[in-house]
């Protein structure tokens, strides 16, 4: 279903250009060049400790991370200049790979303050109560997470499947235009990936793209990239279709890092 | 300081009962708290107080319906309402079946408040001498059924002077009741010296919460004396958020089998005040239990204190009484002190207490940043959570929805 994107959609909405970047004083990012486009998925692979989420948190914003050199545009914007907040609201969404657990803040609460952060920001009203539970009732009931979860506090005691559906509902009502998958995989059983990827797939309006990291190629049967990199020691060291998935799975990391380093 | 007492003139001379009180009060209060004294060295009360606090306030002007031309907020949810306004109490009631209001000067009249009248050490608590020595105003409630609304207690201050209130509440046996009292001022240089007597007959279960949200240069000192009887239930719900010092201090005497006593409490502070929470819970008899949980948020150059004693008394036994105290501390300048005491002298106990102090969780305030929240909500709302755990048992879903909003800020 993704067949002809990468001919027709010509705005590029991520770049980032020899982005390196550095966490506790030690380079992770090395001279990292990626450009997403409107209605593109793109996939990368790669080794444990390569900067995976590395390269997701300075897309964030996390603090902690230091870019040292290079740029990244979103959106047409100087995405260094936003704030986490802002580059949420400009459309910017981490599935993260440990979704953080906040005891005292029940679902309803956290995703009320969210999707009204949203709407100051696009400069839309609140939502009235009813409006708002409907809202989130609806796109829980699709993503089968029962209403009792909702009432819960934010990921507390929530097993790892359960956690990444939650991830999914948030992504599902702040709609953004770029949403960055962290192992969203990691840890799920082959229900509650058929779940989450299905939630994903639900979203796409042809223009919304992805960025997913993984180690699987699993998610791949349900969410078509139209590219997939292979991530080792902080960069991009070789890009193809979904076929090079395959063939990592099969083959692993090893050869391609050393093929990189001839 | 104390000079300035001899300006506060007060009614009542004529009443012997009364003239005969104030004389103990006299007698009993030695001088204020000063570094030395145990039960007060984290919190400097002298060196907050100025000679603006010690006159008594005009009245404000008060019209025959009892209303005054006063600013004042009722309460978001149906109660009945009780209203000082500096420290003058507007006799102007809303009784209802089962309630007995009266003034504490119609009160000390009738010989009955004598059974309730300063039963415990006045010598311990100088605040307390002081309140006696000064006894004028103050309400005496005596609750004989069920009561179905709260009953709120509104001290209103936009004067400075010295506000001096004795309360006493009894419950009857098998009764249940809510008090609610908020104390608002804005910016009165005064200081609000409080007793409240609580008296919890048998299986009576009498529900306090307070908000204290006085002037940043006020000074607040409220002692609650609890008596509970057999069965009887003491809980407390109390939220700090005002004055420049402020000390809410309880001593709970669970007097009687299968007595208990919840006294919770949370505060926040961001600017340079104080807030002290005291607590001294006294298990008397068997089977008698107690918890708190004490959570508070400290920013800027705020200073928050703990001290918290528990008292098991000998030949008791079956006895539990928990507490805990955690706080944050968003700045440097931020200080926290925290004294748990506790006194077992017998062996079939329960206790423990717990007190910790760190920062807001980092990973927290991002995951909810990256979810679009600014930086400021983000925090209010971790914070309100954490402080919330403090009124997580709140009885009255009104109340509870009240505090959460004041949680919020
Ligand atoms: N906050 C941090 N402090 C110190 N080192 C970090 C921090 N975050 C990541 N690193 C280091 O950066 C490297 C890349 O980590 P990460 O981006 O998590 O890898 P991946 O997601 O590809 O497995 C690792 O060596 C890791 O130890
Ligand atoms: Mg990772």
């Amino acid at each position: 279903m993704n067949g002809n994107r990468r001919m027709t959609n010509k705005k590029p909405l991520l770049e980032i250009k020899n982005l390196s970047a550095s966490v506790a004083g030690k380079e992770i990012i090395k001279n990292l060049s990626l450009t997403i486009f409107e209605g593109q998925t793109h996939v990368i692979m790669g080794p444990n400790g390569a900067g995976k989420s590395t390269l997701s948190h300075v897309l964030t914003g996390k603090p902690g991370y230091e870019v040292t050199s290079g740029s990244i545009t979103f959106k047409g914007k100087n995405l260094l200049d936003l704030s986490i907040d802002e580059r949420a609201n400009e459309g910017l969404f981490l599935i993260m790979q440990y979704p953080v657990e906040i005891p005292g803040v029940s679902f309803m609460t956290f995703l009320k303050y969210a999707l009204n952060a949203k709407r100051k920001y696009l400069g839309l009203d609140e939502l009235s109560a009813p409006e708002f539970i409907k809202l989130v009732q609806t796109q829980a009931q699709k993503l089968a997470i029962d209403k009792e979860m909702l009432g819960r506090a934010v990921n507390v005691g929530f097993s790892g499947g359960e956690k990444k559906r939650m991830e999914t509902l948030q992504m599902a009502l702040l709609k953004p235009a770029l949403s960055i998958l962290d192992e969203a995989d990691s840890g799920l059983d082959i229900d509650a990936l058929k779940v989450v990827s299905k939630g994903i797939n639900d979203l796409d309006d042809g223009k919304r793209a992805l960025l997913i990291i993984t180690h699987h190629q699993d998610l791949l049967e349900y969410i078509k990239p139209d590219f997939v990199h292979v991530f080792a020691g902080g960069r991009i060291i070789k890009t193809g279709d979904k076929n090079l998935a395959l063939e990592l799975e099969a083959k692993g990391y090893t050869d391609f890092i050393k093929e990189a380093q001839c | 300081m104390l000079k300035y007492l001899d300006n506060i003139a007060l009614i009542g001379e004529d009443i012997p009962a009364l003239a005969a009180l104030r004389q103990k009060g006299k007698v009993a209060f030695t001088g204020l708290p000063d570094k030395k004294t145990e039960a007060y060295k984290y919190t400097p009360v002298s060196s907050c107080l100025k000679e603006e606090m010690f006159s008594k306030p005009a009245h404000c002007h008060t019209h025959q319906d009892g209303h005054c031309d006063c600013e004042q907020k009722h309460l978001p949810f149906d109660a009945y309402e009780i209203l000082f306004c500096n420290g003058t109490l507007h006799e102007h009631f809303h009784f209802c079946d089962g309630l007995e209001v009266s003034s504490l000067l119609d009160a000390v009249t009738d010989h009955e408040i004598g059974k309730y009248i300063n039963k415990f050490e006045l010598e311990k608590f100088p605040f307390a001498a002081l309140n006696t020595a000064f006894l004028e105003q103050g309400i005496f409630l005596r609750v004989f059924k069920d009561i179905k609304k709260p009953i709120g207690l509104i001290y209103h201050t936009k004067q400075n002077g010295f506000e001096n209130i004795h309360n006493i509440v009894v419950l009857e046996k098998n009764v249940n009741a809510e008090i609610i009292e908020v104390f608002e001022g804005k910016n009165s240089i005064s200081l609000t010296n409080v007793v409240n007597e609580f008296f919890v007959l048998q299986n009576a279960t009498l529900t306090h919460y307070k908000w204290q949200n006085s002037s940043p240069q006020a000074v607040h000192i409220t002692l609650n004396r609890v008596d509970i009887k057999a069965d009887g239930k003491y809980q407390s719900y109390t939220l700090q958020t005002g004055s420049k010092l402020a000390r809410d201090e309880t001593q709970a005497c669970l007097k009687e089998q299968n007595a208990s006593a919840v006294v919770n409490a949370a505060y926040r502070l961001s600017a340079d005040g104080l807030v002290d929470t005291t607590t001294d819970i006294e298990h008397l008899s068997p089977s008698t239990a107690s918890n708190q949980i004490v959570r508070g948020v400290v920013d800027g150059q705020a200073h928050g204190v703990f001290q918290g004693k528990i008292h098991i008394a000998p030949n008791t036994f079956d006895v539990s009484g928990h507490q805990s105290h955690k706080a944050l501390l968003l700045s440097d300048d931020a200080k926290i002190d925290v004294k748990p005491e506790l006194e077992i002298f017998a062996d079939d106990v329960q206790c423990s207490h717990g007190a910790t102090s760190g920062d807001l969780n980092a990973n927290e305030l991002f995951y909810l940043q990256s979810r679009g929240i600014d930086e400021q909500t983000a925090r209010t709302v971790l914070t309100s959570a954490f402080l919330k755990t403090a009124f997580e048992d709140i009885p009255n879903s009104d109340i509870k929805i009240f505090f959460e909003e004041l949680l919020m800020g």
